[in-house]
């Protein structure tokens, strides 16, 4: 079976829904039934991982010895793209999901830019280390998915400032993603639908707090991050500019925590 | 001045428009009942919650439940406009759910109205309404007005226009959030009250001198810092803005008799003539629920005897339109006119 899910879904809402769905679709392209029964492929995953890992380390190694033109850092995306684990991964950790696209990038990019065989290595324990936490997210999630877990759906309960800088922290991680997969656009509406579905909703409480902090997140969402987006900007800008943007939000989030206790009873 | 005789100035100044004069300063009906005066809620109430307001429906509704032990209270919640479209289906299905909708905006109660769905509010409740709010099948529980933020630093007030549809004819650049929700409801507004062809050329005419926001704090914001001369926002931007920056060069100027100082409400209304639905709606005209939506999300109380926000401009003077509000939930047109406009 392979679906792709239309574009605007590929953005906030596929992301809120990822956690606790037992998912029947992926963002980025094709999906197999196997995400439905993760269990009975954990075996396969592994395997998957491990080959992985080792093809890149064939292609860092023929870098290190005969430099950037005995390798093609194409192939780091293809052999990604081509893994079942890719799946299911993306469905269940979208965080780990983005950590590895950033491995990949971190690791073509510093082959790309000729950058010492050393930094190479950095980039590459970078991303085994993401694709074993991937690995160790999907194994949680085949033992919940056989325990029955199901999702309690959008309709359980009060969204608090905290849980919608949450869902922002998870949007953005979202954000990196379509943008190494070269989804511009996708990417950019995720950032507009962000703004204007989740931290719309947080900033009339946030700026009585600390309107400068509103005010630079402001144009983080309308300017900032867009705009690399729309000037091409390298995926590790792109990267490090919602890593930026994450630790404003972190600040956020403490700041409408105290308010939640600050706030006055009703009755 | 006095919290009572900036009541009494906005209501002279004429705030309400059809919502008439001294309907936000005292009127001749009872105070807001305390909580203390109502039955507690017993039996099992199926609500449908728009989302709005940052979370702030929910802690009154938590509230209610906390009071409330042998209340059993099933909510279901979504975006105003889905809940009304799921409303209608559902009683067209014959399998209504729901004994109360509360929305964030009164156009997705006439959509539910429209489909003859809504009970009749109680006089118990329906008296201690602000005059003028007195609707038959629903009661507004909080409402917002549009403004018109500037900068003080850049302009002086009398080089606003007292008209919406003078604004393009001025040379005042003007910072606007069309994706925006409050906006289009505005838009929807001036084309009830002006005609298509009007808004049609209001809007062009707008573009030319418009900054767009991606959401209308970004606009009030974006006034503040004198990206631009003035702006189109629900007043509760700027009151919010003030709270976090009270030096901020920021002050509300307000249209009059038109769709630019629009009054719109969030409301609610009973699905089954029961005594617990109708008790339920009179919780969320007590005077604490009313000061709490006033104090915390700066929304302007529609029940008697409950003081304003704090911050409203002393000499406010708005002049609200003539218009029922439920007519604008029919978005759709003013959708397609925006987007014929090049606005969208």
């Amino acid at each position: 079976m392979t679906t792709r899910i239309p574009a605007p879904l590929t953005s906030m809402a596929l992301v809120l829904l990822f956690a606790a769905m037992p998912v029947t679709a992926l963002a980025s392209g094709e999906i197999g039934d196997h995400v439905e029964d993760l269990k009975a492929h954990l075996g396969e995953y592994d395997s998957e991982v491990k080959d992985f890992n080792a093809k890149v380390d064939g292609l860092v190694d023929s870098y290190a010895e005969k430099g950037g033109e005995s390798v093609n850092t194409a192939k780091l995306i293809e052999w990604w793209e081509d893994v079942k684990f890719h799946a299911a991964v993306e469905v269940n950790y979208v965080p780990v999901y983005a950590s590895i696209w950033q491995g990949i990038y971190g690791v073509k990019e510093a082959i790309d830019e000729g950058k010492a065989a050393a930094e190479v290595r950095k980039q590459q324990r970078a991303l085994e280390q993401a694709m074993w936490k991937g690995m160790g997210a999907v194994m949680l999630a085949a033992k919940n998915q056989a325990d029955g877990g199901t999702s309690e759906g959008d309709d359980s309960g009060k969204v608090s400032g905290s849980d919608a800088v949450d869902r922002i922290l998870t949007n953005l991680d979202e954000v990196t993603i379509e943008y190494a997969e070269n989804e511009s656009e996708e990417a950019t509406e995720i950032i507009h639908n962000t703004y204007l579905n989740l931290f719309e909703g947080i900033e009339g409480a946030l700026i009585e707090q600390d309107a400068e902090l509103v005010e630079d997140l402001e144009k983080d969402f309308n300017v900032g991050l867009p705009k690399l987006i729309e000037n091409g900007a390298s995926v590790s800008e792109v990267t490090d500019y919602v890593k930026a943007m994450k630790k404003k939000l972190k600040r956020a989030q403490k700041l409408l925590e105290k308010g939640e206790q600050d706030k006055k009873d009703v009755f | 001045m006095e919290r009572r005789e900036l009541l009494r100035g906005l209501a002279a100044l004429g705030l309400l428009g059809s919502w008439p004069m001294g309907a936000l300063g005292a009127g001749d009906a009872g105070d807001a009942v305390s909580v203390d005066e109502l039955p507690e809620l017993e039996g099992e109430l199926t609500l449908y919650l728009g989302r709005g307001e940052g979370g702030l429906y929910e802690d009154v509704i938590e509230a209610i439940r906390k009071r409330n032990p042998k209340l059993t209270l099933n909510i279901r919640r979504g975006p105003t406009v889905a809940l009304a479209n799921t409303l209608v289906a559902e009683a067209e299905a014959s399998a209504q759910q729901a004994d109360l909708f509360w929305a964030v905006d009164s156009g997705s109660l006439g959509l539910v109205s429209e489909a003859g769905l809504a009970k009749p509010v109680r006089e118990e409740a329906r008296s201690h309404l602000r005059e003028g709010f007195r609707y038959e099948d629903w009661a507004p529980v909080s409402g917002r007005v549009r403004t018109l933020p500037y900068n003080p630093d850049r302009l002086e007030p009398k080089q606003i226009p007292e008209s919406i549809m003078a604004l393009p004819d001025t040379d005042l650049s003007v910072g606007w959030a069309p994706a925006y929700g409050s906006f289009q409801s505005f838009v929807t507004a001036m084309r009830l009250l002006e005609g298509d062809a009007a808004t049609r050329d209001w809007l062009r005419g707008m573009k030319a001198r418009t900054r767009q926001y991606a959401g209308e704090l970004g606009v009030v914001m974006g006034v503040s810092r004198g990206e631009v001369d003035i702006g189109l926002a629900n007043h509760y931007y700027t009151l919010r803005l003030k709270a976090g920056q009270p030096d901020a060069p920021l002050e509300l100027a307000f249209t009059k008799d038109d769709a630019g100082s629009l009054l719109n409400a969030s409301g609610v209304m009973a699905l089954r003539d029961t005594d617990l639905a109708h008790n339920f709606i009179r919780y969320l005209l007590t005077q604490e629920v009313q000061s709490y939506l006033a104090s915390e999300a700066y929304e302007i109380p529609m029940v008697e005897g409950v003081a304003l926000p704090e911050g409203l401009p002393e000499a406010a003077s708005a002049n609200p339109p003539s218009i029922e509000l439920t007519r604008l939930a029919d978005v759709r047109p003013t959708l397609t006119l925006m987007r014929d406009a090049g606005v969208l």
